[in-house]
């Protein structure tokens, strides 16, 4: 009779009918864990750098009470992460997606980001009313790697301690010489802001 | 940068009773070291020692001064080991960018352009930032934080000029001296990191940065703690660990992350209503 119950309990713990198998005892609840997505960082305040989240991800996500997400990749989000957003009301701008619009000649999913696209994220970043805000591509190495170093630019960080926080997240293969290019030659002055709607960090 | 050696524990763990928990109370000592704005910053000579200077006065002779103990880990971190040439401060240039900055400039209210953060700078949760130690080209930088305090993890005297701009910037300094983890001699005790978190959580102190040396390891173990607290996954707490340690990772580091007793810190954070640690 004892053992039934165990084993009931511990279908629902496991879910796993082979350690139902075994019989083992439940000796404490299962603990919560916390995963943040892959290259996950504040970048100030309510601002979050990262890459595309998994449905594993989602209670980390929940915890941030995000407004919107800047998605930068050329690539649509996987159906899990769309339908969170959805049901979490946390609206997506895309801005890196290959489309006649934003497009500019941009045509491989390996390419840059271009001046146009970073300047299109660069003014929603500015713009306080998207607060909390997640920047997010793929991986959240390169594209995502572009903007924030950009806006770091707009900071008016030195571009040596730029380059050191975009590295910081682009992995074993390192940084690509070409954003830092982008990043470098990027023409701060034509991000057009609104002072009145300007995060109390950047004025 | 190589990913396959941090995980190589090959390394014999050291049992934790091998651990000396400082006889005298420790949040006697890790009260500020500055507290009236209107004087000049005071030094505690009461600094928490790390495990080793610990060992060495508790197994040394009763000579040795606490001076000279922190002298002889300088040294024998300089000569034995490579790496550790991170864990300690060059008090020699210091001194000497203390010298240049007097030269140049008679003032803390200088504003030089571009920004430059310290290395490694970046913020850990809400007004929680960490880094390695600021240098004087760092202040403008350091100035639009708006801090409240530094939370600073070396057993170094802290440098004069910056001590005098967090004195001139009216910032709060907590000092808890703690050598890295260096194998297999030195361990980071989990008694001064649980007091390290007490002050560095509570809201009073913010906003905070946290800094040691490099911004590697000391300040790693104390962010992974943090993370802990936050319930995040270890799998995602050492790769943050490893971002900022990079490319001198050490698994001992990732070791004591894993292993440190959440029991007392949560007890504590309890009482005081200081989690769940919510973005803010």
């Amino acid at each position: 009779m004892e053992t039934s119950n165990v084993a009931i309990q511990q279908q629902v713990a496991d879910n796993t009918s082979q350690d139902v198998s075994k019989g083992r005892k439940i000796v404490r609840p299962p603990t919560l864990r916390i995963i943040p997505p892959l290259n996950f960082c504040p970048v100030e305040r309510q601002l979050y750098r990262s890459g595309q989240p998994s449905i594993i991800n989602q209670s980390f996500l929940q915890q941030l009470n995000l407004k919107v997400i800047l998605w930068l990749a050329s690539e649509e989000p996987l159906d899990d992460f769309l339908e969170f957003c959805n049901d979490s009301n946390i609206k997506i701008e895309f801005v890196g997606l290959i489309d006649e619009t934003y497009g500019h000649g941009q045509m491989n999913p390996w390419d840059s980001l271009n001046e146009g696209t970073i300047k299109k994220a660069l003014e929603l970043i500015v713009n306080k009313d998207n607060y909390p805000l997640l920047v997010c591509c793929g991986m959240g190495r390169h594209r995502t790697g572009t903007v924030i170093g950009c806006l770091r630019r707009l900071q008016g960080w030195n571009l040596a301690s730029v380059s050191e926080e975009y590295r910081r997240f682009t992995g074993a293969r390192g940084g690509r010489i070409l954003v830092e290019l982008l990043i470098e030659s990027f023409d701060i002055n034509s991000v057009s802001i609104d002072p009145e709607r300007l995060p109390e960090w950047l004025k | 940068m190589n990913y396959d050696e941090p995980f190589q524990m090959d390394e014999e763990l050291p049992g934790q009773d091998n651990v000396v928990i400082p006889s005298q109370s420790l949040s006697d000592d890790i009260t500020p070291r500055y507290t009236d704005p209107t004087s000049s910053i005071y030094y505690d000579h009461q600094l928490i020692r790390s495990k080793l200077a610990h060992l060495r006065l508790d197994t040394g002779n009763n000579t040795t001064t606490e001076d000279e103990s922190v002298d002889e880990v300088n040294k024998s971190g300089k000569n034995q080991y490579d790496e550790d040439i991170d864990d300690n401060l060059d008090l020699k240039l210091q001194s000497k960018l203390n010298q240049e900055y007097h030269a140049k400039y008679d003032t803390f209210d200088v504003l030089t352009q571009p920004l430059a953060p310290p290395e490694n700078f970046a913020p850990v949760i809400n007004k929680i930032y960490r880094s390695s130690f600021p240098q004087p080209n760092n202040f403008s930088f350091l100035k639009k934080l708006k801090l409240k305090s530094i939370f600073c993890l070396i057993p170094e005297e802290y440098p004069e000029l910056q001590a005098e701009f967090l004195k001139h910037e009216n910032i709060k300094l907590f000092q808890l001296g703690m050598s890295g983890n260096k194998e297999p001699f030195v361990k980071i005790s989990s008694e001064l990191i649980t007091e390290a978190i007490k002050v560095v959580i509570d809201p009073a102190n913010h906003p905070i940065l946290i800094h040691c040396n490099r911004g590697k390891h000391r300040t790693g173990c104390l962010v992974g703690v943090l993370r802990r607290l936050q319930k995040w996954s270890l799998t995602i707490i050492f790769d943050e660990y490893r971002k900022f340690a990079a490319p001198k990772e050490r698994p001992m580091d990732q070791q004591f992350i894993e292993l440190y007793d959440e029991t007392e810190i949560i007890k504590y954070a309890e009482e005081n209503n200081l989690l769940p640690l919510a973005w803010e």
